[in-house]
């Protein structure tokens, strides 16, 4: 059986006396979406930032494709990064805001993928179509689009990286109900044709019984228990 | 008998050398005591029109139509009369609680600060807010005025904004989007807040959300928007359980619980209008008519609909 593409074991947070969660264990394989269902300030976005490294955890280990992230050195977490993503619950402060849509797009191609101007271009356009923006959202700045628009360029941003993983931390929490529906179909198409994994955090758990396989119910800083959501057989 | 009377309102931003259309003639009535809604998705000109009925759009919008509160018209009022109605007769709940208030002053300050500007003594005034804020769910009061609005959560926040827009009893009170951002345990808290506000206090209320569970408990009439215009507007429970215009039945097959099902495509430009119905191109049921004619409001059993096929349900 292949190692699933992230396992999390243990895992522990406190920040001083106050402790966040212990004891939060799940593991997430290819092509799966796990729901993290809490209360707000239970610690599900905390997780999700030890995740992808921008908080440390106190204890535990989080194995990506077996190995543990935290005992990592600097240089080949960095390597490693591009394929863990995080999108972010507030779409207003996803993007630089002095850069337009198209630029915003292709930062992470220019830092990353050593691609000329001319195929970074076109990877850009790819992406932009990928991810249903039209021509005229990608001339504009972040100010001028709508929240679901933003997140459709912080979804494109993320797939040129060709992620592993995507932790999306509250992601339509901000959006319309049906612009919502747009922006979880969108990432159900992206996992159908790239086999991308999701921990998708919410505290919807009408949405999370939508789009998830699995259900991580976090309560009283741990994890009290995980449903298999009966949605067909996963990628 | 209707306490506001929204009549051909018609909101317009220049925009370089270009026109932004965010609300064309729009027209409803609110009835005394009644919590009338506007649903629509964002940017098809909902909070456009809760902030033109108080006149706090920006001095570039170009209004035209008219809006009667008790008959009398409020665009023609001078700014010194329209200081008289604002927080007293028409108050607003804005959008974004946290946004609202001031981070850098205590609650008491700021609750204090409403009836300062009306020359209302404090003392008096703190009391009968306490009591407001013991009614409207909040525990230990005291307690709370003492405190940053940072470490109130989302829903207290909420709380303490609908206590200080109803600080003076007004006739009408507006509450913007409030519950966006809010987890389902203080939207749950919202829903008890709106109807003890309606029940108990027998308040006429505007509420502009895209929340529809909210707005179906909560609301007696719903006007649904899109891009700037009035679609469907009936009884709550007609436009919400059998909608008639094909967006409102997207919105309603959206929600989660009824399939999560995504509307096709996006909203027009409202620099440049499509010709004909401006849903037709995300139609499921548009024919050669929707792309010639701009469909007019027209009285269906009851209710409002904008739409050549009206039947077709």
């Amino acid at each position: 059986m292949s190692l699933p593409v992230l396992a999390v074991n243990e895992l522990a947070m406190s920040f001083g006396t106050l402790e966040v969660f212990r004891n939060v264990s799940f593991s997430v394989s290819r092509g799966e979406t796990v729901g993290l269902f809490g209360k707000s300030g239970s610690g599900k976005t905390t997780i999700g930032k030890c995740i992808v490294g921008l908080e440390r955890p106190t204890g535990g280990e989080i194995r990506v494709q077996g190995e543990n992230i935290l005992n990592m050195g600097k240089k080949e977490f960095r390597k490693l990064r591009p394929k863990i993503q995080m999108i972010f619950q507030h779409p207003e402060t996803s993007l630089d805001p002095r850069m337009k849509a198209f630029e915003n797009l292709i930062e992470p191609l220019k830092l990353h993928s050593g691609l000329k101007q001319e195929a970074l271009l076109k990877r850009g356009e790819e992406l932009a179509e990928l991810t249903g923006l039209r021509p005229e959202h990608l001339a504009r700045y972040p100010v001028q689009l709508s929240g679901g628009e933003i997140q459709r360029i912080v979804l494109a941003r993320i797939m040129a990286l060709s992620p592993d993983f995507i932790v999306a931390d509250e992601p339509t929490s901000m959006l319309d109900v049906s612009v919502q529906a747009q922006i979880l179909r969108l990432m159900q198409k992206l996992q159908r044709e790239t086999g991308v994994s999701y921990l998708l955090i919410s505290h919807d758990l009408e949405v999370l019984k939508k789009v998830c396989h699995r259900i991580a119910y976090l309560d009283n800083g741990t994890i009290t228990s995980i449903e298999n959501i009966n949605r067909g057989v996963k990628i | 008998m209707s306490l506001l009377e929204i009549r051909d309102l018609s909101v317009e931003f220049p925009a370089g050398e270009n026109t932004v259309k965010a609300v064309s003639h729009v027209f409803f009535n609110v009835r005394e005591g009644e919590t009338f809604g506007i649903i629509g998705e964002s940017g098809s000109g909902k909070s456009v029109i809760g902030l033109a009925l108080l006149r706090l759009l920006p001095a570039n919008a170009n209004i035209s139509g008219a809006v009667l509160f008790h008959g009398q018209d409020l665009f023609s009022l001078r700014p010194s009369e329209l200081r008289k109605i604002r927080g007293k007769c028409i108050s607003l709940m804005p959008q974004n609680p946290a946004g609202a208030l001031n981070p850098v002053l205590k609650n008491r300050l700021q609750i204090e600060e409403v009836f300062e500007e009306r020359g209302i003594d404090k003392k008096e005034g703190m009391k009968k807010s306490l009591r407001l804020m013991k009614k409207l769910l909040l525990k230990d009061p005291e307690k709370l005025c003492d405190l940053y609005p940072h470490q109130l959560s989302g829903g207290m926040r909420q709380r303490l904004v609908a206590c200080m827009s109803l600080s003076f009893e007004p006739e009408l009170l507006i509450a913007d989007e409030p519950t966006k951002g809010l987890d389902p345990e203080a939207k749950e808290g919202a829903v008890e807040l709106f109807t003890k506000i309606k029940k108990e206090y027998g308040k006429t209320m505007l509420l502009i959300t895209h929340d529809l569970d909210l707005a179906l408990e909560v609301c007696d009439r719903i006007a649904v928007m899109y891009a700037g215009e009035i679609v469907e507007l009936d009884k709550a429970s007609k436009v919400l359980g059998t909608p008639l215009h094909p967006y409102t039945k997207g919105l309603v097959r959206a929600q989660p619980r009824n399939g999560l099902v995504p509307l096709s495509g996006q909203s027009p430009s409202r620099i440049s209008l499509p010709e004909g119905c401006l849903f037709h191109e995300r139609c499921r049921y548009s024919g050669i008519e929707c792309f010639r004619k701009h469909p007019e409001m027209k009285n269906h059993k009851g209710g409002w609909i904008r739409c050549h096929f009206q039947s077709l349900q």
